[in-house]
């Protein structure tokens, strides 16, 4: 008796399909076979982990595009006669030192936040594509030169390197997706030419060259798509990564000026405070690794399912 | 570089180790063990007691300090905390403000008030061997003219001629003017003493770091970025007269901490890590003020303030000034910022701890936001944007604010700048905050008219002879770099001068009050709060205090306290 019953011809036969009648033990696994084939059971497997961080990555758009739907609170406005409340039910997380609402700042940075992120993550990739493509493909010397210009780069602590931009070209938004993007620029583009080199000894592109295709042609259809594609999910790893540093940063007082909400500026903000306000530390730092932890989570889904696309 | 043993060994174990205090603790537990009734005190506990509640002998102090000087003298406060721990000076103020005598026991000046004498001490010497004399004393004036402390030149330049030694202790100095404040500027750190020895043979490099005076101690090791440690000078014979006692600190020593996170700092009071700290921050000055001693000390001199760009941009309309200093509760401002702690300072001008404060001219800017409209109306800016603020021929009223976070500015005061921010945005104020890293607060990048529309800090100074410093104005040859708001006013600058060269206290409070009353009327500076120095000390020690000039801390009467007098008053 065969028990991989799952060809497209079994699929199609009446008899496995009635309504009436139970599975057979055979035409159980070839019940459940079916199943794992249908783009609902597919969902229904992904982890519930990746859902909350899909709902939260929903979530964190909003706020991006539109904070006014979810704030309570103009972020700017100080109330006087109430600095450093603890959360209530007019201010769910509690007022700043400037008595403004903690949540509403909180919602409003989240764009900013983001946007360091995706940003400082695009310099960095995109960097990290054009000088790991040109160690990758442009032969011994460009390979040695840009090796020993990262083992420079290496040598210098990323935080450290993106201090010294920021101190150079001062504190702003621009300067600290700049900085970070920079600093992660590095490791990026060895992975880059890493894969590049891999993909390039494969068969299909010598197939390629054998044909006669032009070096361009090359390099376009078959040695950029190959060897980016695991950069997708590093790159959504990234964005949470990026956000840390620029927190990082803005924490040890190298970020956006204020009264920005972004959120490393807040903890930041926070810091002098912490023994007497815990919320102005605890909550911005959760929101942060949350973010961090859903990039995360996603980026490792992604990874996952784009392995599982090209088997 | 090593730390020497002695400061090296164990605190605690270090302190308390006479046989008296041995004696009193045994005698102590044998008594409560054979009467059975613990908490009762014994006349010979008593008896035993009395030299332990006295100032003890020993002990390193473990001071935490907010930030760390470049040098150990030099024209910054920081540098006048830390020179105030081993340099004399040749006299100091007492708690009235009444001068009194240091190295110079007596001095007089002469009816055109253009040469003053001094006499000296006889029987000090610098920790170097060399006498302080005369002759040191004219080297000295000489030398911070001549560049060796850039705060003492700018407070004595324009005045100062020359200076030389009448005999081994008589020194005179000779003025081109009257200088009323003379006595009360020479009461500063900034002013203190240096053996001429160490000055012309060592390098500028030794002196900065290791500066040798005649002061309570002396500089042992300078680990950049953790600690100083000062130790006890031997020989020590010199204090003020305002001192608690005369000859050597009690204390063998201070580590002298920089530790710049305020909640490090307060946390190492707590956990006991620190015996006293400086600065303590706002939001701990409730609970400090409860579990130890608490001293605050509010500093005379220009408090902190918002310095308008007078020469260019939106600030350069005397107008616009003014509406800017209607335009926002300050008051409920700071009470806020600093969790009512700090006083808020209406003057732009001086703080109101400065001798010749005027306070009707510091209160001439009410929070009145109607006329600050007015005033802005009158001024062109008629017309506003979709987010609200005032536009003239279609240029935003948008201004540049810079200021030295976490070294001019503290955490708080960063609070009390983005409320102003806020509050101006009702008037029609667009204010763009730009806080400077250190490195970028002491570039000098940001200090010209072209770098900022106002800039915020404070100035200290004993004397009303601050605003000389501050509003004097800058030539090509004599540039001012103190002149923040790049002001330019011959009438306030005359007015200044007779106050400085009045010949009675009542005439210098009078040019001094009129002065305040014109600056007020040009509004070239808005105040926000009082710069202050606040110190929390561990109930174990005993007796340091803030001085009066500029309000360091002073450790050379400190002691620690016997345990069990600690314990027994904790009961």
């Amino acid at each position: 008796m065969t028990t991989t019953l799952n060809g497209p011809a079994d699929q199609r036969s009446p008899t496995q399909h009635s309504t009436t009648q139970k599975p057979t033990t055979v035409a159980s696994q070839l019940y459940s076979s079916l199943q794992s084939r249908r783009p609902k059971s597919r969902l229904r497997q992904v982890p519930l982990t990746v859902w909350i961080a899909a709902v939260f990555a929903l979530v964190l758009l909003i706020a991006s595009l539109a904070p006014s739907l979810l704030a309570t609170h103009d972020p700017r406005a100080i109330r006087l006669e109430a600095p450093l409340a603890s959360p209530n039910w007019e201010h769910w997380f509690g007022t700043d030192q400037s008595g403004r609402d903690l949540y509403s700042r909180m919602v409003h940075g989240a764009g900013q936040s983001l946007l360091i992120g995706l940003g400082a993550t695009g310099i960095g990739v995109g960097l990290a594509v054009i000088f790991g493509a040109w160690a990758g493909l442009g032969g011994r010397w460009a390979d040695a030169f840009i090796g020993r210009g990262l083992d420079v780069f290496f040598a210098f602590p990323t935080l450290l390197l993106a201090m010294v931009f920021i101190t150079v070209y001062g504190p702003s938004a621009p300067t600290l997706i700049l900085a970070v993007g920079l600093g992660t620029a590095p490791g990026y583009t060895r992975m880059v030419r890493g894969q590049i080199l891999a993909v390039r000894h494969s068969g299909y592109v010598q197939a390629a060259e054998a044909l006669g295709h032009s070096p361009w042609r090359i390099l376009n259809r078959h040695i950029l798509p190959n060897a980016l594609r695991p950069l997708l999910a590093i790159l959504t790893l990234g964005i949470g990564q990026s956000i840390v540093w620029a927190s990082g940063l803005a924490f040890l007082g190298f970020g956006v000026a204020p009264p920005s909400p972004e959120w490393g500026a807040l903890l930041e903000a926070g810091r002098p405070y912490i023994t007497e306000a815990w919320w102005l530390e605890i909550l911005p730092g959760l929101a942060v690794l949350a973010t961090a932890l859903t990039a995360t989570i996603l980026g490792k889904h992604l990874e996952s399912a784009l392995e599982g696309s090209q088997t | 570089m090593t730390t020497p043993p002695h400061l090296n060994a164990p605190k605690k174990r270090q302190r308390f180790r006479t046989p008296l205090s041995a004696a009193a603790i045994l005698s102590a537990t044998v008594l409560t063990a054979c009467s059975g009734t613990s908490g009762l005190v014994s006349a010979e506990q008593v008896a035993d007691r009395q030299p332990a509640d006295g100032p003890q002998s020993g002990g390193i102090i473990e001071y935490g300090h907010l930030q760390e000087p470049k040098c150990v003298y030099g024209g910054w406060i920081q540098e006048n905390f830390t020179a105030r721990q081993i340099l004399d000076s040749l006299v100091s103020q007492d708690a009235d403000g009444k001068i009194v005598p240091w190295l110079a026991t007596d001095w007089e000046v002469s009816e055109d008030q253009l040469v003053w004498t001094l006499t000296l001490r006889d029987d000090v010497s610098f920790t170097d061997g060399t006498p302080v004399d005369a002759e040191a004393v004219a080297y000295n004036f000489d030398h911070w003219l001549d560049g060796g402390n850039g705060t003492a030149a700018a407070h004595l330049g324009g005045f100062y001629e020359d200076s030389s030694a009448v005999d081994e202790h008589t020194v005179e100095v000779h003025l081109s003017a009257p200088f009323s404040p003379f006595l009360s500027t020479l009461s500063q750190s900034y002013f203190g003493i240096q053996s001429p020895t160490a000055l012309e043979t060592r390098s500028e490099e030794e002196n900065c770091r290791a500066p040798i005076g005649s002061g309570p101690f002396t500089v042992q090791a300078w680990e950049s970025g953790q600690y100083l440690e000062f130790v006890r000078n031997e020989d020590y014979n010199s204090a003020p007269a305002n001192a608690k006692h005369q000859g050597p600190a009690y204390v063998e020593g201070i580590r002298w901490s920089f530790i710049p996170d305020n909640t490090s700092r307060y946390g190492s009071l707590l956990s006991e890590e620190s015996d006293v700290i400086g600065e303590v921050p706002a939001v701990n000055i409730a609970q400090a003020r409860e579990r130890f001693d608490f001293e605050q000390y509010i500093t005379p001199g220009r408090p902190v303030v918002i310095n308008l760009n007078t020469e260019k941009g939106a600030f350069a309309d005397q107008q616009v000034r003014q509406a800017l200093s209607f335009a926002t509760d300050r008051e409920a401002n700071i009470e806020s910022a600093f969790l009512g702690t700090v006083p808020f300072e209406p003057s732009g001008y001086l703080s109101q701890s400065t001798p010749d404060y005027d306070v009707d001219a510091a209160t001439e800017y009410p929070f009145d936001l109607d006329r600050a409209d007015e005033l802005l109306d009158e001024a062109g800016w008629t017309e506003r944007a979709e987010d609200g603020t005032r536009l003239k021929a279609g240029e935003r009223l948008e201004v540049v604010f810079t200021y030295g976070l976490n070294t001019i500015v503290t955490p708080d005061g960063n609070t009390a700048i983005q409320n102003f921010q806020e509050q101006a945005r009702d008037a029609g104020f667009d204010i763009q905050l730009r806080p400077l890293t250190p490195s970028e607060n002491s570039s000098g990048a940001f200090s010209g008219p072209d770098a900022y529309d106002a800039q915020v800090g404070y100035w200290t100074s004993p004397h009303a002879g601050i605003l000389n410093i501050n509003y004097r104005p800058g030539t090509e040859d004599q540039p001012n770099g103190a002149n923040t708001t790049f002001l330019v006013d011959e009438g306030v600058f005359a007015t200044i001068q007779e106050a400085l060269q009045a010949p009675t206290s009542e005439d210098v409070t009078k040019h001094f009050s009129q002065a305040q009353h014109e600056l007020s009327e040009l509004a070239p500076a808005i105040g926000l709060y009082t710069q202050t120095n606040t110190i929390a000390v561990s109930d174990e020690l005993s007796d340091v205090w803030l001085e009066e000039s500029q309000g360091s801390p002073v450790f050379h009467d400190a002691y620690f306290r016997a345990e069990e007098s600690v314990t027994e008053e904790e009961g």
